[in-house]
């Protein structure tokens, strides 16, 4: 969007902590296709929807049926519809604008993750994987459910759709299986825990082509990047592999089929591993060779440029970033607190985490302020340089004189109305994107409005009698607003540092009032750090002893 | 150089309506995305709105009045749904307020000094306010927390304007300098500026967002280009060196720049040939405010004699 001005030099991937969110226990987030907003599912049943630009809360969907930890969120393509899965093995599919529930089914297990099809524009249809059986297709319009074949039964009529009991038998019992849809929705890609990826065809509920991964172990996550090029594996024998998808991206059913045919001398198994070489290709593999983790939430990045996948081992919170030759890039390290999801921005260099104890973490990159965005004729070096000066430079009359080079061609047509086509709008625009939900501002309250019509007054008063008259009236004041503030204004905070955090919130709850005038006047003063302001409010209570 | 080339195919705007519903100076006007409304800012510490009939007569009707600010306005804003105006006034405050029943919502406190210029960003969760106080300030709609306090001039800022998509803030001061601002981080991007730096009254982005109109107070206008930092039109004529005057851009019949101006007049120039079209006159004093009408071949000006005159095309 505003690729040409910004400096295309800075790294793509984030380096530190930039804020928090925090709103309940969080267990799982999910961007929406822009990332303009962020899902997130609670651990009492309910979804709160953030504003991402401005961090605030935009939407809170709750059920009231629903009291259980929701385990997974998935945004509609054009982001109208979300779809939520449940501890109490129950899927919501949620209308975003309006807030209502659009539908409701219960499973007979609970879906560990739940994901919309990413082909329609208002998808009724998902994709459930449950923790202990086979992954299935969830229709809500019709209220069916289709399971897919989890493996290849070995014999030659294949066409036979599989049922329960006959995966029962061929497979072994309990089988986990990770899948995902394809970039239009039309396929499935399955990874079975006999370590292979199946490639079905859920309309027909066929399997297409098989592609075993190499080392045979249990496939935790399958996950595509967002262009569909690339798929990404996370096994059980702890390492992620990336894949290659050589279909095109469009009529793929068929291109499948024509595989299909053009394979002779083959049958079955050999047939349906044939036409899956034909289908994806390993392209690189990652793992800790030195601790050997198991990997979590690993996804691409929004370009597709780069590869993150979360550790949780010994309760820590590490993200590891890979490019997609394989170099490890970074480790990023966070506080104490097991990692549990992870979700990278699709635009920007930004990662959210969501750690154990429910928040959610922002990751963005170190900003370094540039100098020559405020003065364009600034430069900066690296090092000094030894200035030679010319041999006029301090004569009274230069020889050259500055030249004002006037070379601008006025009478050239200017556009000021065509826009490009925006790089990430890769689909058709007949379908409107919900990038953003309407800003309801929140009335102010007449006490709010008296408080704030005190503060005004006091911000040409100076400071010392400022602090006195702070501790006497607004004390009186504390109780409500500070009530209607805690729960109107979602909590932001700004950098935290562990030790210096809690301390913080220590001293803000525990002195209500010297917490509250100092709110107050740090917003008069116009200052944002929560450190400083901390600081002033020690001031106050010495004051309040005279 | 300001000579009126009236070409063959130009139809001239003529007077159709004065409004005289303030009783002070008027200081800014905008006409809502969809055309259904244009708001007017006066020094008289109101705000009104007139329901635009473009088929009625008169074309204009006084629809609301927004009181509740201590001192005088110096700008109005339209949230895009037109649901929520934003006011900047010299009691430092930006006030936010319902458009339908005329209720104030929402203060926006924390400037230090005359709150100058105002504007929603096209999702209207954000507004932008610039002030006496130098710095710009980015505000959150739902909750009114000051978002962001971006340090960025040294003298007082003249206008804030986001681009089409919101990603990008303008600011002008003046110091003579135009800054552009990433609004998501408030990072400083890029500053505009020439080698001489007359104070700047007013800036706004073109519709595609690529180029700046800037106005300067030596009575010139300047269409910058900004990925390339240079000025490529230069619009003159007109007088311009006390007041913030503000112009816009005209598109709905041929692309062309509007301004007000000091001698009374309303300037009206091709956008491209940088040719004078029209001088609108009928206002007793310096014209501080035009808007055009998002759809149609509309124009408000309003000035410091207290009133709005409406121009439409002749028929």
């Amino acid at each position: 969007m505003n690729a040409p001005i910004i400096d295309p030099l800075q790294g793509d991937f984030p380096e530190v902590i930039e804020e928090y969110l925090e709103h309940g226990v969080i267990k799982c987030v999910a961007f929406n296709h822009r990332g303009s907003l962020l899902a997130a599912g609670c651990a009492d049943g309910s979804c709160v929807i953030w504003d991402f630009e401005t961090r605030g809360i935009a939407k809170v969907l709750r059920d009231n049926d629903c009291a259980a930890a929701i385990t997974s969120v998935s945004w509609s393509k054009y982001g109208h519809r979300l779809l939520v899965s449940a501890a109490d093995k129950s899927l919501t599919l949620w209308d975003v604008s309006t807030g209502d529930k659009i539908a409701r089914t219960t499973l007979q297990q609970t879906p560990l993750h739940a994901r919309l099809n990413p082909g329609l524009s208002s998808p009724s249809l998902c994709l459930a994987c449950p923790l202990s059986s086979a992954p299935m297709i969830v229709d809500f319009e019709i209220g069916c459910t289709t399971l897919l074949p989890v493996c290849v039964p070995e014999m030659p009529d294949v066409l036979a759709p599989p049922q329960r009991s006959k995966c029962a038998e061929s497979g072994p019992p309990f089988s986990p299986a990770a899948a995902c849809f394809n970039k239009c929705g039309d396929l499935v890609y399955v990874g079975n825990a006999k370590g292979e990826i199946l490639i079905v065809d859920y309309k027909s509920v066929r399997v297409l082509a098989l592609v075993p991964v190499s080392g045979g172990s249990a496939v935790k996550n399958i996950v595509f990047s967002r262009d569909g090029k690339y798929l990404l594996t996370n096994s059980h024998d702890r390492i992620i592999r990336i894949y290659e998808n050589l279909l095109p991206a469009k009529d793929v059913l068929r291109s499948l089929e024509d595989l299909g045919k053009n394979v002779d001398g083959v049958d079955g198994v050999e047939k349906m591993k044939t036409v899956g070489s034909k289908c994806l290709t390993l392209f690189r593999e990652f793992q800790d060779l030195v601790t050997k983790m198991h990997w979590k939430a690993p996804c691409f990045s929004g370009d597709g440029e780069w590869v993150v996948g979360g550790s949780a081992c010994k309760g820590e919170h590490k993200i590891y970033i890979w490019d997609r030759a394989g170099h490890l890039v970074k480790i990023l390290e966070g506080p104490k607190e097991a990692l549990i999801d992870l979700a990278w921005h699709p635009v920007h260099p930004v990662i959210v985490s969501v750690s154990l104890t429910g928040l959610v973490y922002i990751w963005a990159k170190d900003y370094t302020e540039n100098w020559s965005a405020f003065a364009p004729d600034f430069k900066e070096l690296e090092e000094n340089e030894e200035y030679v000066e010319r041999e006029d430079e301090f004569d009274l009359m230069p020889e050259t004189g500055k030249v004002k080079v006037s070379s601008v061609n006025e009478d050239e047509e200017v556009d000021i109305e065509t826009v490009e086509k925006d790089a990430f709008s890769d689909s058709d625009m007949s379908v409107e994107e919900l990038r953003y939900l309407p800003a309801e501002p929140i009335p102010d309250t007449n006490e709010e409005q008296d408080e704030l019509k005190l503060i005004e007054a006091r911000i040409s008063a100076s400071p010392a009698s400022e602090e006195a008259v702070q501790n006497g009236h607004v004390t009186d004041l504390v109780s409500s607003p500070q009530g209607e503030m805690g729960e109107t204004r979602g909590k932001r905070k700004r950098k935290p540092s562990e030790k210096a955090m809690e301390l913080q919130a220590e001293k803000a709850k525990a002195s209500k009032a010297s917490g509250r005038t100092v709110r107050e006047k740090s917003r008069a003063v116009g200052d944002q750090e929560i450190d400083e302001s901390v600081n002033g409010g020690g001031d106050d209570d010495d004051d309040a002893y005279y | 150089m300001a000579e009126e080339v009236p070409s063959a195919s130009y139809i001239p705007y003529v007077h159709s309506q004065t409004l005289t519903s303030h009783a002070h100076a008027l200081s800014s006007l905008k006409f809502s995305s969809d055309g259904r409304l244009l708001a007017s800012a006066s020094g008289d510490q109101t705000i009104r709105t007139y329901a635009i009939n473009l088929k009625g007569d008169p074309i204009a009707e006084a629809a609301q009045v927004f009181t509740g600010h201590e001192s005088g306005i110096s700008d109005v804003a339209f949230s895009t749904d037109a649901r929520f105006i934003a006011s900047a006034s010299d009691d430092k405050t930006v006030k936010l307020w319902d458009v339908e029943s005329g209720s104030l919502i929402k203060t926006l406190q924390g400037h230090t000094n005359y709150v100058f210029c105002v504007n929603f960003n096209p999702q209207s969760n954000m507004i932008a306010s610039g002030s006496f106080d130098e710095t710009v300030r980015i505000w959150d709609v739902t909750t009114g927390k000051c978002l962001k306090v971006l340090p960025a001039h040294s003298d007082p800022v003249t206008a804030v304007d986001f681009n089409r998509d919101g990603s990008l803030i303008v600011s002008s001061s003046y110091d003579g300098l135009c800054r552009i601002w990433d609004s998501g981080t408030g990072h400083c991007v890029k500053t505009l500026m020439d080698d001489e730096n007359p104070p700047v009254s007013f800036v706004r982005f073109s519709p595609n967002g690529k180029f700046i109109l800037v106005g300067t107070l030596d009575n010139t206008l300047r269409l910058w280009n900004i990925s390339s930092a240079k000025y490529i039109k230069t619009y003159t004529g007109h007088a311009n060196s006390q007041y913030s005057v503000s112009s816009a851009f005209s598109v709905t019949n041929g692309k062309r720049i509007v301004s007000g101006s000091e001698d009374n007049c309303v300037y009206m120039w091709e956008l491209n040939s940088r040719k004078l079209l029209q001088k609108l006159e009928g206002h007793t004093e310096p014209v501080m405010s035009v808007a055009c009408h998002p759809t149609e071949n509309l124009i408000a000006s309003g000035s410091l004699d207290k009133s709005i005159r409406i121009w439409a095309q002749k028929k």
